[in-house]
C-alpha cells in the first residue's frame, strides 16, 4: 500500500487507538475509589510495517492490550497478614471479655470473696463461740461458691456465643469459597481468550481478602489463570470452578461444633483468620481459665472440708463438710454449694465432746481449728501455691495473652497497611497521572483528526487536478 | 524515578485518626477512672499484684476488727481484775483490823460477814461475761465457771486450764485469755481461797495473821497473772499502729500499681487531642485538594 489513502487509513486507526487509550484512562478515573480495582494501562504499540520497494513504512498505531496492575506477591502477602489480624482480632474480641470477668481494679473477681471467706475465719478464730460471727462464715462460704458459680457460668456463656460465631463464620467461609468459584472460572475463561482477566482477578483477590478475615488460605496457580486455594493444612477450599463447603458437627465430648473439611475434622488445623481466634478462644483459652477455677474451687473446697471435720462445732461434736464435696476438678466450680447454713457447725473447735455434759471439756470457746482453718489462707493447697496466689497468676495469665495479642495485631496492622500502601503504589489509581494521560491521548486524538483534515484536502486537491 | 506511591492517602489518615482517637480514648478514661490499669491486659503483672494487694488490704481490716473485739473484751478483763484487787484491800484492812487483839468476839463475827460478802461479791467478778462469753473459764465459754457448793460453802472452778491464741497481725497470735483457776485459784496464792481461809480464820479466831498473809499472796499472784491482759492491752495497741500504717502503705502501693499521675495523663490528653486535630486537619485538606483535572478546565 502507500500513498494518501494509506496515511488517511493511519490517522483513523490513531484515532480509534487513542479513543481506546481514553476509554481505559475514563475508566481508571471512575474507579478510583472502587476497592480491590487495580489501575488498567492502555498498551499502545507499533503496527506492522510494510514493505514498499525498498522502502520499509510504518503503518501507524494500535492499542495492543489494556492490562490491569497488579503484583501477585504483594496480594499474597497483604491477605496473609489478614488472616493474622482475622485472627488476633477474633481472639482479642473473646479474650477482652474473659478478662472483664477478672477486673480486680474494678473490683469484678474473685479476690473480695475470697479475701471475705478468709476474713470471716479471722472473725470467728477471734470470737468463736459468738453466733453472729459464726453466720458470717456461713454467709461468706455462701458467697464464695455463688461467686466461682456465676464466673464459671459466664465463662460457659461466652464459650457458647464463641461456638455460634464459629459455626457463622464457617458460613462465610462456604460462601465466600461458592463465590471464588465462579470468578476463578471467568478468570481462566478470560486468560484462554487472550481477554484482559484483570478486573476478574481484581474481584477474586477482593473476594479472597475476605476469605482472609475468616480462615487461613493457601493459594496454587493453577497455571491457566485460575487458582487452586486451601487451607494451609491442605483441606481443599476452591478448585477451578468448583468450591468445597466446610460443615460443622457437634463434637461429642464438648458438645461444641467442631469444622470438617470432606469428611474430616481440620478444627485444630485451621491456623488463620477469625476462625482460628474463634476456635482458640473457644478450645483453649476459656477451657484453661475453667480448669484453674475449678483448681481453686475443687482444692479450696476440699481443704477447708477436711479441715472442718478435724475440728468440733459448738457441740462438741466432730465436724462435717462446709462444702458439699466435690468428686472431680472438673466442673467444680460451677457445681461449687454449701452443705450447712447451720452457723454451729463450723468446727472451730480442736477439743472433742460432746460439750454440756462434763464441764471442764466444755470448750466452746476454743478456737484452735478456726486457727487452722484460717491457716489454709497460706498454705499452698492450690497446685502448690496458697489460694490468692494461684488466683492472681490466673489473673496474670489472661491479662498476660489478651496484651501479647493486643501487641502483635497493633504490629500486625501497622504492617497490612504499609503493605496494602505498598499495593496502592503498584495498583492504585493516581488522578493527576489518569489527568496527564488524558490530555495526552487528547492531544495525540486531536493531532490525528487534524492528519485526516490535512490528507482530505491533499485528497480534494488530487480530485479536482483530474476534473 | 522514586518507588510510585499509594495515590490514595486516606488508609494512612485514617489510620492515624484512629490512633489519635484511642489515645483520647485511653487518657479519658484514666483521668476519669483515675488508674492506668483499667483492665488486666492493661498491665498483667500489676493487675496479679493488685490481687494481692486488695487481699491483703482487707486482711488488714479485718484483723482491726479482731483487736476492737479483743480491746473491748480485754478491757473488761482487766477492769474486773482491778475490781478484785480493790475487794482483796478491803479484806486485807478487815483482817488487818479482826487480827487485832482488842477486837471483840461479836465485832469479829461482824467482820467474818463483811469477808464472806467479798468472797460472793469475787465469785461474780471471776464469772464475768463479756458480750455473752465468760472471760474466765478457760475455753469454757458457754458455763459459769465458779459455783459456791451449797453444803461445803467451797468454790468449785468448772472451766478447762485452756488458753486460746488469736492471728492479730499477717502472723503474730496473742494469747487472748488466762484461765479462771489460774487468776483466781492459783496455786502460788489463790484469790478465793485466802478470802475462804480469811473469814474461815475471823470466824473461829484462829490462824488470823497466816490468813492476812495469804490475801497478801493471792495479791502479789494476781498482779503477776494480770499482766499477761496488760500485754495483750498494749501488743493489740501496737498491732493496731502497725496496721493502719500497713493499710496506708498498701494503698500508696496500688497507687503506684495502678495509680495514674493525672498530671501525665492531663499532659497526654492534651497531646491526643492536638495530634487528632491535626490530622484532621490533614485530612479535611487532603479530601478537597484540587487535582490537576481542577486546572485543566
Amino acid at each position: 500500500m502507500g500513498g494518501l489513502s494509506a496515511s488517511l487509513n493511519i490517522a483513523t486507526q490513531s484515532m480509534l487507538a487513542e479513543q481506546g487509550a481514553i476509554e481505559t484512562t475514563t475508566n481508571n478515573i471512575a474507579n478510583a475509589n472502587t476497592p480491590g480495582y487495580s489501575r488498567q494501562v492502555p498498551n499502545l504499540e507499533e503496527a506492522g510495517t510494510i514493505q514498499i520497494g525498498s522502502l520499509t513504512y510504518g503503518t501507524g498505531v494500535q492499542l495492543g492490550s489494556v492490562t490491569s496492575l497488579r503484583d501477585a506477591v504483594l496480594d499474597l502477602r497483604v491477605n496473609q497478614e489478614t488472616q493474622q489480624q482475622g485472627q488476633l482480632n477474633a481472639f482479642l474480641e473473646g479474650g477482652q471479655q474473659i478478662q472483664e470477668l477478672f477486673n480486680e481494679t474494678s473490683g469484678t473477681g474473685l479476690q473480695a470473696p475470697l479475701s471475705a471467706f478468709f476474713n470471716s475465719l479471722s472473725g470467728l478464730a477471734s470470737n468463736p463461740s459468738d453466733l453472729t460471727t459464726r453466720q458470717n462464715v456461713i454467709t461468706s462460704v455462701q458467697d464464695l461458691a455463688t461467686a466461682f458459680n456465676q464466673t464459671s457460668n459466664n465463662l460457659n456463656t461466652l464459650q457458647r456465643n464463641t461456638d455460634l460465631a464459629v459455626q457463622q463464620s464457617v458460613s462465610q467461609v462456604n460462601s465466600l469459597t461458592a463465590q471464588i468459584a465462579q470468578v476463578n472460572q471467568q478468570v481462566v475463561t478470560a486468560t484462554k481468550s487472550g481477554e484482559n482477566a484483570g478486573p476478574f482477578e481484581d474481584q477474586r483477590q477482593q473476594l479472597i481478602n475476605q476469605l482472609s478475615n475468616y480462615i487461613d488460605v493457601s493459594e496454587i496457580d493453577a497455571g491457566d489463570g485460575g487458582l487452586t486455594l486451601t487451607t494451609t493444612s491442605g483441606a481443599a477450599l476452591v478448585v477451578g470452578n468448583q468450591s468445597f463447603a466446610l460443615s460443622t458437627q457437634a463434637n461429642p465430648t464438648t458438645g461444641f461444633q467442631d469444622v470438617y473439611s470432606n469428611g474430616s475434622d481440620i478444627t485444630s488445623q485451621i491456623t488463620g483468620g477469625a476462625l482460628a481466634g474463634q476456635i482458640q478462644i473457644r478450645d483453649q483459652e476459656i477451657p484453661a481459665m475453667q480448669n484453674s477455677l475449678d483448681t481453686l474451687a475443687y482444692n479450696l473446697s476440699t481443704a477447708v472440708n477436711n479441715q472442718n471435720k478435724a475440728g468440733y462445732d459448738l457441740n462438741g461434736n466432730p465436724g462435717g463438710n462446709l462444702f458439699t464435696p466435690l468428686t472431680q476438678v472438673q466442673g467444680a466450680a460451677a457445681s461449687l454449694t454449701v452443705a450447712t447454713t447451720d452457723p454451729t457447725l463450723i468446727a472451730a473447735s480442736g477439743t472433742p465432746g460432746p460439750y454440756n455434759t462434763a464441764a471442764n471439756i466444755n470448750a466452746t470457746g476454743d478456737n484452735s481449728n478456726a486457727n487452722a482453718l484460717l491457716a489454709l489462707q497460706n498454705q499452698n493447697i492450690v497446685d502448690g501455691q496458697t489460694p490468692l496466689s494461684y488466683y492472681s497468676d490466673l489473673v496474670f495469665k489472661i491479662g498476660n495473652d489478651v496484651s501479647t495479642a493486643q501487641t502483635t495485631q497493633q504490629a500486625g496492622s501497622q504492617t497490612l497497611l504499609q503493605l496494602q500502601n505498598l499495593q496502592g503504589g503498584v495498583s492504585g489509581v493516581d488522578i493527576n497521572e489518569e489527568a496527564a494521560n488524558l490530555v495526552r491521548f487528547q492531544t495525540a486524538y486531536q493531532a490525528s483528526a487534524q492528519v485526516a483534515t490535512v490528507i482530505n484536502t491533499l485528497l480534494q486537491a488530487t480530485i479536482n487536478m483530474v476534473t | 524515578m522514586s518507588v510510585r506511591i499509594n495515590p490514595d492517602l486516606l488508609p494512612d489518615l485514617l489510620a492515624s485518626i484512629q490512633q489519635s482517637e484511642q489515645n483520647e480514648n485511653t487518657a479519658t478514661t484514666q483521668l476519669s477512672s483515675g488508674r492506668t490499669v483499667n483492665s488486666p491486659s492493661d498491665n498483667p503483672a500489676a493487675a496479679a499484684a493488685i490481687v494481692l494487694n486488695h487481699d491483703q488490704s482487707s486482711q488488714d481490716a479485718q484483723f482491726l476488727q479482731n483487736i476492737s473485739t479483743l480491746q473491748g473484751r480485754f478491757q473488761v478483763a482487766d477492769s474486773t481484775i482491778s475490781n478484785v484487787v480493790e475487794v482483796l484491800n478491803q479484806a486485807l484492812s478487815l483482817g488487818t483490823e479482826g487480827a487485832n487483839g482488842t477486837v471483840s468476839a461479836t465485832d469479829r463475827q461482824a467482820i467474818a460477814t463483811e469477808v464472806q460478802g467479798l468472797l460472793t461479791q469475787t465469785v461474780g467478778l471471776a464469772n464475768t461475761t463479756y458480750q455473752g462469753a465468760y472471760l474466765f473459764g478457760g475455753t469454757n465459754v458457754t458455763q459459769q465457771p465458779f459455783t459456791v457448793d451449797a453444803t461445803t460453802g467451797a468454790v468449785n472452778y468448772n472451766g478447762n486450764p485452756n488458753t486460746t491464741s488469736v492471728e492479730i497481725s499477717q502472723g503474730n497470735s496473742i494469747t487472748a485469755n488466762v484461765p479462771g483457776d489460774q487468776l483466781f485459784q492459783n496455786a502460788n496464792g489463790s484469790v478465793l481461797g485466802a478470802l475462804q481461809d480469811l473469814y474461815n480464820a475471823l470466824n473461829t479466831g484462829t490462824n488470823m495473821p497466816a490468813a492476812v498473809t495469804e490475801v497478801q499472796n493471792a495479791l502479789t499472784q494476781l498482779d503477776t497473772q494480770r499482766v499477761t491482759y496488760d500485754n495483750a492491752l498494749n501488743q493489740i495497741n501496737l498491732s493496731e499502729s502497725f496496721l493502719n500504717q500497713d493499710q496506708l502503705n498498701l494503698s500508696q502501693q496500688e497507687n503506684t500499681l495502678e495509680g495514674a499521675d493525672l498530671s501525665v495523663v492531663a499532659s497526654n490528653f492534651s497531646q491526643a487531642q492536638l495530634a487528632d486535630q491535626a490530622t484532621l486537619s490533614a485530612t479535611s485538606q487532603v479530601l478537597t485538594q484540587k487535582t490537576l483535572l481542577d486546572y485543566l478546565a
